[in-house]
């Protein structure tokens, strides 16, 4: 079986229904959401990151680009056959992955949650947060979801050895 | 009293998030009257019932689409002359010309900035402020 390789960037998404298709992506403080119907066995992933600044006249309505992206998605998975009640979704990213004020891993994180609550969509399960950044690999006619860890995003005076160890561990399969 | 006071408009979304996005900037603009529909089927039962100055409507929903609750409204006695504007994630030629010749007011590409929705709707029902 041939493997096609979608990789996503942020503000992208795919949907695919094709077998031995995989999406991936890289996230630091994006959060990724992975999509996936049972049933017709579809899936897609998006990467989306939520501005940090509020909109010029005041209001905070950043949250509209990852609601733009969450729809594209479920819209995507809706006109390949799949149905919102069958939907399982699977959260990853939103790490804390610079020294900054404001951190835009947890905004990321609470709007995905908060989304997926309020479509009344079903999480099956979530890496969320943290320092360090993901690599994402998700089978769209499987649902399986794969991440691996990559680095410390804060410099942290660690002996290598130890980094080194950390990211062997740090391979996690999702299911 | 003002445009603002009196003006009624009808969002159309089957994404809860979505229409709650185009809802709250809709408040923030001081609209009072506001209405919502999950879906075309819903919104053109509740017009009927109680029509509305401008309906924003999302283009890919399920059952009814966009399209077609233009198409039903504007084939209406009654509702003919409702403003629409149509909110799509993918504002290409094709969606726009069939759109136009739906009868549409106008085409917002999502994701759309308050001030972007402001204009929008000033181009159908005047100067809101």
């Amino acid at each position: 079986m041939t493997i096609n390789k979608i990789p996503i960037v942020q503000g992208d998404f795919a949907v695919s229904d094709v077998e031995g298709t995989v999406i991936s992506t890289v996230l630091g403080s994006c959060v990724a959401a992975c999509i996936y119907d049972p049933l017709t066995r579809v899936g897609g992933m998006n990467h989306f990151l939520l501005p940090g600044n509020p909109d010029r006249d005041g209001s905070d309505q950043s949250r509209r680009y990852g609601v733009y992206l969450m729809e594209m998605l479920l819209n995507g998975l809706f006109q390949k056959g799949a149905a919102r009640s069958r939907l399982q979704v699977k959260l990853f990213g939103g790490a804390r992955v610079l020294d900054a004020r404001s951190d835009a891993g947890a905004k990321n994180s609470e709007f995905a949650k908060n989304f997926v609550i309020n479509e009344g969509l079903m999480l099956v399960s979530s890496s969320l947060g943290g320092p360090q950044g993901r690599r994402i690999e998700f089978e769209p006619c499987t649902g399986k979801a794969r991440q691996k860890f990559i680095g410390t995003a804060v410099p942290e005076p660690e002996p290598k050895k130890i980094s080194r160890e950390l990211e062997s561990v740090g391979d996690v399969d999702f299911f | 009293m003002s445009v603002l006071d009196v003006l009624r408009i009808m969002v159309v979304d089957d994404h809860i998030s979505s229409r709650m996005v185009t809802v709250e900037a809709l408040q923030q603009m001081g609209v009072k009257h506001i209405s919502v529909a999950k879906d075309g089927r819903e919104a053109f039962t509740k017009l009927n019932a109680e029509p509305v100055h401008l309906a924003i409507s999302d283009l890919y929903m399920p059952d009814i689409d966009g399209f077609q609750l233009l198409r039903a409204i504007r084939a209406h006695p009654k509702l003919g002359k409702t403003g629409f504007i149509i909110l799509t994630g993918r504002k290409d030629a094709t969606v726009v010309q069939n759109a136009v010749k739906l009868g549409v007011n106008n085409v917002i590409a999502k994701p759309f900035t308050p001030d972007v929705l402001k204009k929008s709707i000033e181009s159908v029902v005047g100067r809101l402020n």
